[in-house]
Parts: C-alpha cells; sequence; structure tokens
C-alpha cells in the first residue's frame, strides 16, 4: 500500500509536470513570433528536463505497490505522464525550427508587429539590488520596461509568480523593446554593465 | 475573426461523433494564427491537466471543443502559408510555419488524450485527486443563464477577483473562443466562461451563472 509521503511527492511531480509543459509552450511559440534563438535554446533545454522528470514520475508511480483494484486510478496517472512528454517534443519541435537559421519569411517577419522586441538572458549577480527580492517588489517591468518570462535556477525552471524571490545565480528570461535590454542588464548584474 | 470548427462532438461520450466539414480558404495573417494558436493551446493544456485532476467531465469536454477549433485553424495557417510560397525560397522560408502547425495538432491531440483520461473513466487516485485539490487553484467551466446578473455585465465593472478571488481566464461563445478576456468584454447570456480561484470563489460564481444567487458579495 502507498504511502502519504509517496502520494505527496506523485502531487509534487505531477504539478511540476503540468508547469513544466505549460511553460515550455509560451516559450516556444514566443520563440516563433519573437524569432529568438535565446528562447528556442530554454525550449531545447527544457525537453531534456522533461525527459528526465517523465522517468523518475514513472519510477515513483511504479514504485508504489500497487494493487489490482487500484491498477485503473494509477493508469491515468501514466498516462499523464506519457502525454507531458508529446507536449514537450512538440514544443522542441516548434523551437527547432527558430534554430534552423533560415531567414524568417516576410509572411512571418511582418508578422513581428514590434520588430524592435527582443529577449534578454541575464544572470543576477550577488551585487544585484534585486537579490532577495519578490518579482513584486522588484518591478522590473516599471523599471526597465522587460517582462520577466522565466527564471532559470540551477537545473529548474520557474514561473515567475508575483511573489517569486530573487536569488544571486538566478538566470531572468525576459522579453521587450530593445532599448529596455541594457536596463535590465544593469539592474541584474551591475559591475558587469556599469553605465561609462 | 470567426471561423466555424469543422468537427462536431457529441459531447457526454467518450465517443467523439467526427462530422469533418470542409474549411474554406481565407486570407488571415499567420502571426494572428500563431498567436491564437498559442493561447489555444496553452489554455487546452490548462484545461486538460484540470479536467484530469480534479476530475471534471465538463472541461474534459471544453477540451475537445478546442480541439476542433485547433484543426480549423491548422488548415488555415497551412493554406496561407501555401499562397505565400512563390518560389523555391519562399517555400525554403515558410516550411518551418507547417511545422508548427503539425507540432500544434501534436499538442492538441496531447491534451485530448489528458481529457480523455476523464470521458473513459480511467481516473486519477482519490488521494492524489483530494491533495491537488489542495495545492493548485479550482478551474471551472460555467454556462451563463438568461436570468443570471452576469448578463449584460462588463468584466471589469464586476471586479471579481476582488470579490471573490476569481478570475475569467476564458470565455467561449458558440465556437469562438476569447481568451484572456478585456475588462470592456460584456458577458452574454450562453456564454461559456472558464473561471480559475480559490474554491469558494468557485462555488459562488457557478451559482452567480446559474442564477441560483442574485447577488455580488462584496
Amino acid at each position: 500500500m502507498a504511502s502519504q509521503e509517496l502520494f505527496n511527492k506523485i502531487i509534487d511531480m505531477l504539478v511540476e509536470l503540468k508547469d513544466t509543459s505549460e511553460l515550455m509552450l509560451d516559450l516556444a511559440y514566443s520563440s516563433i513570433l519573437l524569432n529568438s534563438k535565446e528562447l528556442a535554446e530554454e525550449v531545447q533545454a527544457l525537453e531534456e528536463h522533461v525527459d528526465k522528470l517523465h522517468t523518475d514520475f514513472e519510477l515513483l508511480v511504479l514504485s508504489a505497490g500497487i494493487s489490482p483494484e487500484e491498477s485503473k486510478n494509477f493508469l491515468g496517472l501514466i498516462r499523464i505522464g506519457v502525454v507531458t512528454e508529446n507536449i514537450a517534443d512538440a514544443a522542441a519541435q516548434i523551437a527547432e525550427v527558430v534554430l534552423r537559421e533560415i531567414e524568417p519569411h516576410p509572411v512571418l517577419a511582418l508578422a513581428i508587429e514590434e520588430a524592435e522586441e527582443t529577449v534578454v538572458r541575464i544572470q543576477v549577480s550577488k551585487e544585484s539590488s534585486l537579490v532577495g527580492k519578490t518579482l513584486r517588489e522588484a518591478q522590473v517591468h516599471e523599471e526597465t520596461g522587460m517582462w520577466v518570462l522565466v527564471v532559470r535556477r540551477g537545473g529548474k525552471w520557474v514561473r515567475p509568480s508575483p511573489n517569486l524571490k530573487i536569488d544571486a545565480g538566478d538566470v531572468l528570461i525576459a522579453s521587450g523593446y530593445a532599448e529596455g535590454e541594457e536596463d535590465l542588464k544593469k539592474l541584474a548584474s551591475p559591475e558587469n554593465y556599469s553605465s561609462t | 475573426m470567426l471561423i466555424e470548427a469543422n468537427k462536431v462532438f457529441s459531447l457526454g461520450s467518450f465517443h467523439p461523433m467526427v462530422r469533418v466539414e470542409k474549411v474554406e480558404y481565407k486570407p488571415v495573417g499567420v502571426r494572428a494564427l500563431l498567436i491564437e494558436m498559442k493561447d489555444l493551446s496553452e489554455l487546452m493544456i490548462d484545461l486538460a491537466y484540470s479536467a484530469a485532476l480534479f476530475d471534471s467531465p465538463a472541461l474534459a469536454e471544453e477540451v475537445m471543443e478546442m480541439e476542433s477549433r485547433i484543426d480549423t485553424i491548422t488548415y488555415l495557417l497551412n493554406m496561407n502559408v501555401m499562397v505565400a510560397a512563390r518560389d523555391a525560397e519562399d517555400a525554403e522560408s515558410l516550411v518551418g510555419v507547417t511545422k508548427v502547425a503539425r507540432a500544434t495538432d501534436k499538442i492538441s491531440d496531447a491534451a485530448a488524450d489528458i481529457a480523455s483520461i476523464v470521458l473513459q473513466g480511467i481516473g486519477i487516485h482519490p488521494i492524489i485527486r483530494e491533495a491537488f485539490e489542495k495545492v493548485e487553484e479550482q478551474l471551472t467551466r460555467v454556462e451563463v443563464k438568461p436570468k443570471s446578473i452576469l448578463a449584460g455585465r462588463q468584466l471589469g465593472g464586476l471586479e471579481l477577483a476582488a470579490k471573490m478571488g476569481v478570475d475569467i481566464i476564458a470565455i467561449r461563445r458558440n465556437k469562438r473562443w476569447i481568451i484572456n478576456p478585456e475588462e470592456n468584454e460584456t458577458i452574454q447570456e450562453g456564454d461559456v466562461l472558464i473561471v480559475r480561484g480559490a474554491p469558494q470563489g468557485i462555488k459562488e460564481i457557478e451559482g452567480i451563472a446559474k442564477g441560483t444567487i442574485q447577488k455580488l458579495e462584496d
């Protein structure tokens, strides 16, 4: 019989699988719409992450010691895992289009309404005033005009909720007008991008 | 932009009754279609997981509705790309877009697979469902009945987030989807609302949409 502790672990992983697949879709389509290699690379990295996550999830579910009566209740979990991996593959295929180095056709290029829009990836340094603040307190958009799309922390990707606290070493991935790029870099890594 | 879906599902049973209809070419901007695909697929995945984890056939049916809409957009996107290609160079730079369309189809199939976990009664372990309900905000689908006080009101004026802690994340009006509706969107009788929020607020908004609750609490 599966323990409460195991169930809690399964829940945590389910939430992560769900959040990660939604995040991947967001980033994959955004990589096409913004013609951003940075975002496309994140999606590729996320795809590998999901593969690993899925294996861990399957092992976890299989270790539950499932009785015949319970098997139907666990089948749903196994299926969700499989489907999450399909979604991750599809997102990676979308991102791959951007990484192929072919100039986007005018129907797409025209499509990029704000040609000035860009994507920045920047690591938060120890010196940054952002360290220790939540995203709400940090007011990144008000200060720089850039929207944080995702925060990469170690081997994980975190969706930017207002209460997320920024740590030194976090990588912020943000989009916005090109002129905000410098401001964000200065904010996140003042010693490397000082205004001289 | 209103395009009829090309499939009709018999809701309530898990065998979709597929009636394939012709999708006629319309000149639609590729960007507009890609943005719609992005919005729809994200919402669809969200709804599909929620349908499975909250064991909600109503949400699962909504996912099936969205799948048919994605099919239509996929056809339109491919047709618009074909019309735009005049030479080999065009073909090279446009083939990626058709790949996006294919991947989107795959995503919507995946969402439908998750939803079918509910519709086939396979289910998720009850202990997991209960725990999930505690950690995640609830999601619900509710239709606005004629006697509901929501009919005819603008979203902004309702202040649902402040009053009951819920957000309307999408509205389905016949075959059309309005995702992340604007404050000035007017709710109409017959609209299907997709609402996210705390369990208490969800119960309240369901009553208000049905018309069993006739006032908004402050």
